[in-house]
């Protein structure tokens, strides 16, 4: 078995309409075995960008830890937050820093632009090389499912509560059809003066 | 190569005065020469890694128990291959005949078509003894077939289980020949998750409500632990008037029935980062 | 007895094989995936039968029109992916027992009957199987659609919907999601078939393809659709994108 599929998730990210959404599955388990089922895998960086890790979960906290610090320190420097897609070029440079032991993990970054609210979501490979979408990105055990989703389901354009539903419906069925995902989810609608939370309730096996 | 004769071991009639209902048996009971192999030299090697190539369907609970009125078997009902969930439907009970049962565990190729096997045996042992067989008769005949393949691969955990004029019967067998007789048994991925709520709350003399909804709840807690086990519970009562299907629940909305408050449940703590 | 060796897909066994059995051919397979999606939806008066027409070796090509679905009858079809050439030589073997089985019982075989001899027929070569991961489908004799999906090996299930090959992880939870009904399993019963009419079926098998063609390389350049119904068997084929 894959060290990627050793705690399992299950992590999509929509773009819509001067929004976007991302929203993670909320099992932990070891290989087949589900210890928590209120571990949620997406990170708030700021109140307009989350990232959302999947992968080996000690990896992915270490990195988040990392992340968060790096962050801290672009506050201090520069006094105000940091942009979307510059917190991807930082993200790959974090683990390309790691290229030849790298972090087991497939980051999903999903943000807003400050100024000008465009929808900002990309991904990357576990050494840093980012592959930026301006329709989803998804990552976890069982990416085929979520992409076969995503495909059929996306439409361009979304308003929030839209593309809420939409990823939802992406998130839970392909999660349904991998062992190593589901277990319920949570889903952040980001719009430029809010953040929505909602905790979903999924089947438990 | 001097080859060994286990031809008396072979589930064909191996005497020339062998009864006629043993040759009729034969037509039924297929010996490893059915079987086409593959040319190569090593076949073990061949295999195995066959199995890894084609990925047959895995992963499974189920559960079966002897109480005062009669026998219990519960059972989940999803197939996977690999972490991807192939199906959420199997039916994993085998109603062999309306007093005999059969479970599944293992590979569900193997499983289906031994237990539709030992079906026909069961039926033509009616036909040419004029009454019912016996568990423990039933039991073999399946353990018999396992042993005359064993070191070809099958893979088979399974409990067959009735009543017969000796009363319940319940017996293990498996795809290494192995056949015991017991009073508990749970068999497959999530079996040691469902062993713990079945010995905790099993009594011989238990009423017939409490034995169905103790079967349900051993398999439930099973497909909530278990990645690889889930789908729906089944639970079948088997007593002297043969078997009934008495549970059919969707572990999707059961969940909710045993925990309507989700934040009730052990397994919502809190964040370790309180991220979000 | 023929001293072949044999490879499974591309693991280094060939290097390690290529030094122990000099005189062997360490880089033959017995085996080869040539790719493609099947799909079938069965409903209450009709059943949908599609596969893409794509065949494909690795990262080629080899022919942009072949037809995976096996017709016995108008009413009764097989559809196979994974390795055309055991395919093939299944649908033959289906053929021979299909044609013998009419002039022994005087009447076609129903989708219960052929379903249980594509499950023996695949058991049989349960120690060198065939790569073919089955769909058979077809009106059952009430005039209901029955599906009835396949491993490697022949363990079988009736279903509302089946989804086999290359771009099945991509197209199962779509269906999942716009098809899904109660478990044939659960009591008390409640109908498990698929409830969507016709149209919005046939609409929906398309888009699957279209969506799978995105992502999955095995899948393209056409889909052949198959629409059967007590009235007749229609046939129906979509472009897909090519590249």
């Amino acid at each position: 078995m894959s060290i990627f599929e050793y705690n399992g998730a299950a992590i999509v990210a929509m773009a819509g309409k001067e929004c976007v959404a991302i929203g993670s599955d909320l099992r932990f388990g070891v290989q087949f075995q589900t210890l928590a089922t209120d571990y949620k895998k997406v990170y708030k960086i700021h109140d307009k960008l989350f990232i959302g890790l999947a992968g080996l979960g000690t990896d992915a906290q270490t990195m988040y830890q990392k992340l968060k610090f790096r962050h801290n320190l672009y506050k201090l420097r520069e006094e105000r937050n940091i942009k979307p897609s510059t917190f991807g070029e930082l993200v790959s440079s974090v683990l390309y820093e790691k290229r030849f032991g790298p972090y087991f993990v497939s980051p999903v970054i999903a943000g807003l632009d400050d100024k000008t609210s465009a929808p900002y979501i990309c991904g990357m490979d576990t050494i840093g090389a980012i592959e930026t979408a301006d329709d989803f990105m998804v990552a976890g055990t069982a990416p085929d499912s979520l992409y076969g989703m995503c495909e059929s389901m996306f439409r361009p354009d979304m308003e929030p509560e839209e593309l809420f539903e939409t990823v939802t419906q992406c998130l839970m069925s392909g999660a349904d059809r991998d062992a190593l995902s589901g277990w319920g989810a949570i889903v952040y609608v980001i719009t430029k003066d809010k953040v929505v939370a909602r905790t979903l309730k999924g089947r438990m096996d | 190569m001097d080859k060994l004769d286990f031809s008396g071991l072979c589930s064909r009639p191996f005497s020339e005065k062998s009864s006629a209902h043993l040759e009729d048996l034969s037509a039924i009971t297929s010996s490893v020469q059915d079987f086409p192999l593959p040319q190569v030299q090593d076949v073990d090697r061949f295999e195995s890694e066959v199995m890894a190539y084609v990925k047959p369907n895995h992963g499974t609970t189920t559960l079966g128990f002897i109480f005062k009125h009669g026998v219990i078997i519960a059972v989940d009902s999803r197939a996977s291959m690999g972490s991807y969930i192939s199906s959420q439907t199997v039916k994993k009970v085998i109603e062999i005949n309306p007093y005999l049962l059969g479970t599944m565990a293992g590979g569900a190729a193997d499983c289906q078509f031994w237990q539709r096997n030992l079906g026909q045996q069961c039926r033509l042992y009616e036909l040419n003894n004029g009454k019912r067989i016996s568990v423990r008769a039933a039991s073999k005949l399946l353990a018999n077939v396992m042993f005359s393949y064993k070191g070809y691969g099958l893979s088979m955990g399974t409990m067959v289980a009735g009543y017969d004029p000796t009363g319940p019967g319940l017996y293990y067998v498996d795809s290494d020949g192995q056949r015991t007789k017991g009073q508990i048994f749970s068999v497959g991925s999530g079996s040691l998750y469902a062993y713990g709520v079945l010995d905790n709350g099993y009594k011989w003399d238990m009423e017939v409500e409490d034995a169905i909804e103790l079967g349900r709840r051993s398999i439930y807690h099973a497909t909530f632990r278990d990645a690889v086990s889930g789908g729906t519970v089944s639970v079948y009562h088997v007593t002297a008037n043969g078997w009934k299907k008495v549970r059919g629940d969707d572990v999707g909305e059961l969940h909710y029935e045993y925990y309507p408050a989700a934040e009730a449940h052990p397994c919502f703590g809190t964040d370790p980062l309180e991220a979000a | 007895m023929a001293n072949v060796a044999y490879q499974l897909g591309s693991s280094g066994y060939a290097a390690n094989s290529a030094h122990s059995a000099p005189h062997a051919h360490p880089s033959w397979s017995p085996y080869d995936n040539n790719g493609g999606t099947c799909v079938a939806v069965a409903g209450n008066d009709y059943c949908i039968v599609a596969a893409s027409t794509r065949l494909s070796t690795g990262f080629s090509i080899l022919s942009r029109d072949v037809s995976m679905i096996f017709k016995l009858s108008d009413k009764l079809m097989i559809l196979s992916p994974g390795f055309q050439a055991d395919a093939r030589t299944l649908h033959k073997v289906l053929q021979q027992r299909y044609i013998q089985y009419q002039f022994n019982h005087s009447r076609p075989m129903s989708v219960a009957a052929c379903a249980q001899l594509l499950g023996n027929t695949l058991y049989y070569k349960r120690f060198f199987p065939y790569y073919t991961f089955n769909i058979c489908a077809g009106l059952d004799e009430q005039g209901k659609g029955a599906v009835y999906s396949y491993d490697a090996i022949g363990s079988h299930e009736r279903s509302g919907y089946a989804v086999q090959g290359s771009g099945k992880d991509l197209i199962q939870p779509v269906l999942d999601n716009q098809l899904k009904a109660a478990s044939p399993l659960v009591l008390p019963p409640e109908n498990w078939m698929s409830s969507l009419p016709l149209d919005q079926a046939v609409d929906l098998v398309k888009d699957a393809f279209v969506s799978a063609g995105e992502r999955d390389i095995y899948t393209g350049d056409a889909v052949e659709i198959y629409i059967i119904t007590k009235e007749g068997t229609r046939r129906e084929v979509v472009e897909l994108k090519k590249d």
